[in-house]
């Protein structure tokens, strides 16, 4: 599992390429921490590589989403591929995110 | 029932309106040939009257001009009465129908003679003449109508006919007035004719037996008819006095009278006289006879068209009859189609081929709890009876195999149902399965049925005890066998129907050839179950090519594929670093049973957020633990086991978490559960042996 944060045309955008699963959730978490700290910037996570997410990495995703919704950031989950987005569907995150 | 009256009235009442209309015709035929014939019989009578009256007209002319011929000579003779005898005798001489002729001279003409003189000729029997002299005191001819009418009239006429002599024969006298010389009347010349030839020339030939031919005189008093032994005398003077006028003709209407006068003097008529009975008997005769042959026809017309119509109704009610059973055997064909199994698949394939529209074969096949379950079995007979037997059995064997694994009991309890209301006497041979998808035991018990095949390299018959078919003996315990299959092993079951297909000399194609079959199916790499049956099919369609299929013919064949039927095992520590091992174990496992990408996803999570779940709470912090995942599929689901030596939880009792809450009211965890309920078909939990057991299963 590979996640990449970057800082481009003032919007976070963060990458993640591999299987975000359990086991992967503690070192994402991790990679992810400057999202937390947004400063009202806006955050794009691209999910172009992503091939799998289980609910340790869902959590990630919500604490984002919590943490920017407080600041006034906004979040966009770019090109989810069908396997997440059952996932997300079946949790209710589909309505409570917003894509690309 | 009304109906059929209603229709009963109908046709009588066209063979009543038919009859009447034969009745009619003849009628009208029967008036008209009898006019005719009325007309006939009045000109042939006219012709015979006519005939007749020519024929005394000319007898009668003949004796006049005889005498006016032989005036001359009476006149002549005058002077000399003797001479006179042999005048008299020419007189009667030259004329056959003159009997007798006279000179009746008037009183004292010859003062020698005395007052009476009369020579006198006759005619006797042999046509002898004699000469007499017959005027005298014994025969006072003055006092004589005829010759007083004579005198009176002075003019020649006939009289009327008289009887006379022994015979008391019929006369007639033709009288003429002679004149001597000087103008007075000398004497009466009379020629007698006799009449009673008429008689029988007017009835020598009547047409019918009680017709006669009558002379009468103007008067009306009878000069000529039959003789008395020809016909009864009191019809004639019947007829004499119609004629009469004594009696009214229309109070006869069954005596035709036809008559014609002479066109002459002395003017008779001529009279014919018939029975319109006997001229129209035969008639009668005829019209009831053609009247009794047209009834008769008419009847066997009725007969015949009343047969043809109950025919052509029987035959529609059996057309109709026949179209419809054939409708309900389609039907009962088609609820027996649906009967069967079609849930085939790479390791399991089966065909029924009914003789007739349905069949008394059988099979079936299904999966509970990770065995395979099927059966064979043929009924004794064939057609509707066997079938529905047919469809009992295959109800009873899925009723009873839900609940029990162990074919013989299976058969034992089919067994006594069957026992228990088979009055026919039927008898059904039945082999009956359970093979363990996991472990490849074999179990089977077999009720009298054709051993299965088995198929490894090699063709070999299933060691299968026949025991006696079910509905037997109720008492019968059938035996169990078992075998443990190795991978790839099939199993081929079948029906006599194939062992027994028929070729044109009537022989069967044997368990061998089926044999050789599979043994060449199986050479040729042919191995999964449809090719060998299909391949078995074909064998014995094309071996009774052209002749009607003479029994069911079933085929059933089972492949024990554990490739499909994986059961796999992992144990993994409590530490959720291991979870991508386990994100292998399933990943791989579910490519091995060839599962759907996106299925194969939901199924790793489902079973990631179980596991991690475990290895988190089920045991104290920071102790070591193990969690155990079993996983195991048969054709129809796969299934996930985890079990674990921690604290008792029954994830499925937790509720699920609210996923329609906004971000900011989520709370972080509690989606793992949820997760895992949406992704698999069922989460079922239990405590067994101090172990939390969860089970999670997904259709296939």
């Amino acid at each position: 599992m590979t996640t990449k944060v970057e800082e481009i045309d003032g919007k976070f955008v963060a990458t993640l390429i591999g299987e975000l699963d359990t086991a992967a959730a503690a070192e994402t978490e991790k990679a992810l921490s400057p999202l937390l700290n947004s400063d009202g910037k806006d955050i794009i996570i691209d999910c172009t590589g992503l091939e799998y997410i289980a609910s340790s990495g869902l959590r990630l995703l919500l604490s984002v989403l919590k943490k920017a919704q407080e600041v006034g950031s906004h979040v966009v989950l770019k090109n989810v591929n069908d396997v997440v987005k059952d996932v997300l569907d079946l949790t209710g995150f589909v309505s409570i995110f917003d894509f690309e | 029932m009304k109906n059929q009256t209603n229709s009963w009235i109908i046709r009588i009442g066209i063979v009543v309106i038919a009859a009447i209309v034969v009745e009619v015709i003849s009628f009208i035929q029967y008036q008209r040939v009898r006019s005719m014939l009325g007309e006939e019989m009045d000109l042939r009578t006219h012709v015979v009257m006519i005939t007749m009256a020519h024929e005394i007209e000319h007898v009668l002319e003949l004796a006049e001009t005889t005498l006016a011929e032989n005036e001359w000579d009476i006149v002549r003779n005058l002077n000399q009465p003797d001479s006179l005898f042999p005048v008299v005798r020419r007189l009667i001489d030259n004329n056959v129908h003159v009997v007798g002729g006279c000179l009746a001279f008037m009183p004292y003409y010859y003062p020698s003679k005395g007052r009476l003189f009369e020579p006198y000729a006759f005619k006797d029997k042999d046509g002898t003449i004699s000469l007499v002299q017959l005027g005298g005191p014994d025969h006072d001819y003055t006092q004589n109508s005829e010759f007083k009418w004579s005198l009176d009239s002075l003019r020649s006429g006939w009289t009327d006919p008289y009887h006379y002599g022994p015979d008391s024969l019929s006369y007639t006298t033709y009288c003429v007035p002679i004149f001597d010389g000087k103008g007075r009347l000398a004497t009466i010349c009379g020629l007698d004719i006799d009449l009673s030839w008429l008689g029988d020339t007017l009835n020598a030939h009547q047409p019918f037996p009680s017709s006669f031919g009558l002379l009468l005189t103007q008067d009306g008093d009878l000069v000529a008819g039959p003789s008395k032994d020809q016909i009864d005398w009191k019809e004639v003077d019947l007829v004499v006095d119609i004629l009469d006028g004594r009696l009214p003709e229309s109070d006869y209407p069954g005596i035709s009278i036809r008559s014609t006068t002479l066109d002459r003097d002395p003017y008779w008529q001529v009279v014919q006289v018939y029975k319109t009975d006997e001229v129209f008997s035969h008639m009668y005769e005829l019209r009831r006879q053609s009247l009794f042959f047209m009834l008769l026809g008419l009847a066997i017309l009725t007969f015949m068209i009343n047969r043809f119509a109950r025919n052509e109704k029987k035959l529609r009610m059996a057309s109709e009859e026949q179209a419809r059973f054939s409708g309900e055997l389609a039907i009962a064909r088609d609820i027996q189609e649906k009967m069967l199994p079609t849930e085939f698949h790479s390791d399991i394939f089966g065909t029924l081929d009914p003789a007739m529209e349905v069949g008394g074969d059988l099979y079936d096949f299904y999966i509970r709890d990770g065995k395979l379950f099927f059966c064979i079995g043929d009924v004794s007979g064939k057609g509707v009876p066997a079938a529905m037997l047919m469809s009992v059995i295959h109800s009873l064997f899925r009723m009873i195999s839900k609940k029990e694994e162990s074919p013989s009991q299976i058969l034992n309890v089919l067994n006594k149902h069957l026992c228990g209301r088979n009055d026919n006497n039927m008898f059904v041979t039945f082999f009956a399965g359970c093979l363990d998808l996991y472990t490849g035991k074999l179990n089977y018990s077999n009720a009298g049925h054709d051993k299965p095949f088995l198929l490894t390299s090699s063709v070999s018959l299933l060691p299968a005890k026949a025991n006696l078919p079910l509905g037997v003996f109720a008492t019968t315990e059938f035996e169990q066998q078992s075998l443990i299959l190795t991978p790839g092993t099939s199993l081929f079951l079948y029906t006599d129907g194939l062992t027994e297909s028929k070729d044109k000399q009537h022989k069967n194609l044997g368990r061998a050839r089926v044999q050789e079959v599979l043994e060449s199916s199986l050479a040729q790499g042919k191995i999964s179950p449809k090719q060998l049956v299909l391949a078995l099919r074909q064998e014995a369609h094309s071996y009774s090519y052209g002749l009607p299929q003479s029994d069911d013919l079933t085929l059933l064949c089972v492949r024990y594929n554990p490739s499909k039927m994986l059961c796999e095992k992992l144990v993994l520590s409590n530490n959720s670093a291991e979870v991508s091992l386990l994100s292998d174990f399933v990943k791989k496992y579910l490519s091995q049973i060839e599962m759907d990408r996106k299925v194969s996803a939901g199924l790793r999570l489902a079973l990631e957020e179980t596991v991690v779940n475990v290895m988190n709470y089920a045991y104290p912090s920071g102790e070591y633990g193990e969690v155990t995942i079993y996983a195991d599929s048969n054709y129809r689901e796969v299934r996930f086991t985890v079990v674990d030596s921690g604290f008792p939880f029954d994830p499925t009792a937790v509720l699920s978490a609210d996923i329609t809450l906004d971000a900011k009211n989520r709370p972080i965890g509690g989606l793992g559960i949820h997760l895992t309920r949406k992704l698999v078909d069922s989460v079922s939990y239990c405590w067994k042996h101090g172990n939390n057991v969860l089970t999670l299963t997904k259709q296939i």
